[in-house]
């Protein structure tokens, strides 16, 4: 308990000094959140206007759709807010000032994970949220589907700390970041939609083997009452082993760091 | 225009440094690609269905049209100009025999040579494996606007990038954020990188060709793919090329008043 206290401090400090960081360059980051919004509209006003001609999407209704795509927003803009430092980890790497995070008395696995939360995702949270639980509401959830959709929430965002962990860790053996977490990036942007759209190999792999399925279309479908309590059981199991395998991974990678130019 | 050639070859070489970069690059287009494709895919299931003016074939033609195009027209160094502003770079350039934008545009047309042959493998592969069915337009006159608005669309863009990047010599710092907004987000989206915009109502469809950025990709394509009467073409045509001599004159413009205030901070 004191353990965790004194991680969620050393967060909020971090987090902090990420905002001011940030808020420094007004005009940078107004336009930044600008782009954000506005990429979000019109990828919104596109799904509108599609479903309005065609009617459904692999037999989902608008609301379902928009449905599936508002939960992969919410899953991969909380996934960038909470590990946005993953993004700066490879200058550490490349210059070896990632010493200097080893030799601090707190996890380096945390500091490199989330060590700069950053605030513009933060500020879109809430109005997805809402946005989330309107449409949700519309959709006429039970009670334990509900339940079903936030658990398979947290599981998807566990999904994501796994993803961000292997992510670094390939970072240490290859010093290669910025198109490895891009490539994590348009993988999960393949979860904008049902993964019902795709064929199979693909579906396959984007459930087992790399579980987009899982982190994003799966809490949406649950909320729609189309997954059994086994296949929520499986999703759990499958994002706790994920992640068991990542921290394995990244003891191996934490190993094999060189300390290059330091 | 010898000098020229030889940029374009170091440039050419260049993109050869960093080869795992670029390979990721590539690899990034064709994922991209496939949420595309599956989801046209899922939308024509029924392979007799017309959608928005388009059949399968046509849609399909669409996708990978978007994937060769964005090699030919979108791929370009000139991103690097705002970064050589607020370094202070700009001065080594300033002070060498050669005209800076035909320095950038011969950087480009190498970015865009090499990104067009991946793009082209990367479509046989795709076609191999997707075996989707194709549109092939046979028209001649249609064919020759199409090359003439896609050689259209690549100044233009040239021009549209520039001048984004001109913003580093007041707002040092602010290169990328007008990059970000006008390349990422408006010319992706406003361009038909992402989805047709004919799936908009006919008002919207106006307003957007307006603008210089449906003549970047959707408008070649939709010639192509014989989707404009060929009384209108001509017309189309002559806008982007309005729109692509007011963003040379305005590059100009707004290039001449910058380099006045240009300090060569760092220098």
């Amino acid at each position: 308990m004191k353990n965790l206290r004194k991680y969620l401090k050393v967060w909020w400090m971090m987090s902090k000094n990420s905002f001011i960081q940030v808020l420094i360059n007004k005009f940078g980051a107004g336009v930044f959140l600008t782009g954000k919004i506005l990429r979000f509209v019109f990828f919104m006003t596109f799904i509108v206007f599609l479903l309005k001609g065609t009617q459904n999407l692999a037999g989902y209704s608008l609301s379902q759709t928009v449905f599936f795509f508002l939960t992969f927003n919410l899953v991969d803009i909380v996934s960038q807010f909470l590990f946005r430092e993953v993004y700066r980890f490879r200058p550490l790497i490349v210059s070896g000032g990632f010493d200097l995070v080893l030799t601090k008395p707190i996890s380096p696995l945390f500091r490199s994970l989330m060590g700069g939360a950053d605030i513009l995702d933060f500020i879109t949270i809430p109005p997805l949220i809402v946005a989330i639980v309107i449409l949700a509401r519309g959709l006429n959830p039970t009670a334990i589907s509900a339940f079903f959709y936030i658990l398979l929430l947290l599981n998807g965002l566990l999904l994501a700390t796994a993803f961000h962990i292997m992510v670094i860790s390939m970072g240490i053996i290859t010093f290669e970041i910025d198109h490895t977490i891009m490539i994590y990036r348009d993988l999960t942007n393949l979860g904008r939609f049902p993964i019902d759209i795709y064929a199979q190999p693909l579906r396959g792999i984007l459930t087992y083997l790399i579980p987009v399925g899982i982190m994003i279309t799966l809490p949406a479908k649950a909320l729609m009452g189309l997954v059994s309590y086994q296949g929520v059981l499986v999703s759990l199991a499958i994002g706790v082993l994920a992640l068991y395998v990542a921290k394995r991974f990244w003891g191996i990678a934490l190993k094999r760091y060189t300390s290059a130019s330091s | 225009m010898k000098k020229y050639l030889a940029i374009f070859k170091i440039s050419f070489a260049q993109e050869f440094a960093y080869r795992l970069n670029f390979i990721m690059w590539r690899l990034r287009n064709v994922m991209q690609i496939f949420l595309i494709f599956f989801l046209w895919n899922a939308v024509f299931t029924d392979p007799t269905r017309v959608v928005f003016g388009y059949d399968r074939g046509k849609i399909l033609t669409y996708v990978f049209g978007i994937l060769i195009m964005k090699a030919i027209v979108l791929s370009a160094r000139t991103i690097e100009v705002a970064g050589e502003i607020s370094s202070g770079d700009l001065t080594n350039f300033l002070l060498k025999p050669v005209n800076y934008f035909k320095y950038w545009f011969s950087r480009d047309l190498s970015s865009k040579a090499l990104n067009l042959g991946f793009a082209a493998s990367e479509a046989l592969i795709l076609y191999l494996i997707l075996r989707p069915p194709f549109f092939l337009q046979t028209n001649p006159w249609l064919i020759v606007a199409f090359v003439i608005s896609l050689a259209i669309a690549v100044v233009l863009f040239f021009g549209l990038l520039f001048l984004s990047n001109l913003i580093a010599f007041w707002m040092p710092e602010q290169g990328w954020s007008a990059q970000f907004l006008i390349i990422v987000i408006f010319t992706d989206f406003l361009s038909g990188g992402v989805f047709p915009l004919d799936i908009f109502p006919l008002v919207v469809q106006k307003i957007l060709y307006t603008l210089p950025f449906p003549y970047l990709l959707f408008f070649p394509l939709q010639i192509y793919l014989g989707k404009i009467p060929v009384t209108q073409v001509w017309g189309g045509i002559m806008i982007a090329c309005a729109w692509t001599l007011i963003l040379l004159a305005g590059l100009k413009f707004v290039w001449n008043r910058g380099i006045r205030k240009y300090e060569a901070v760092g220098r």
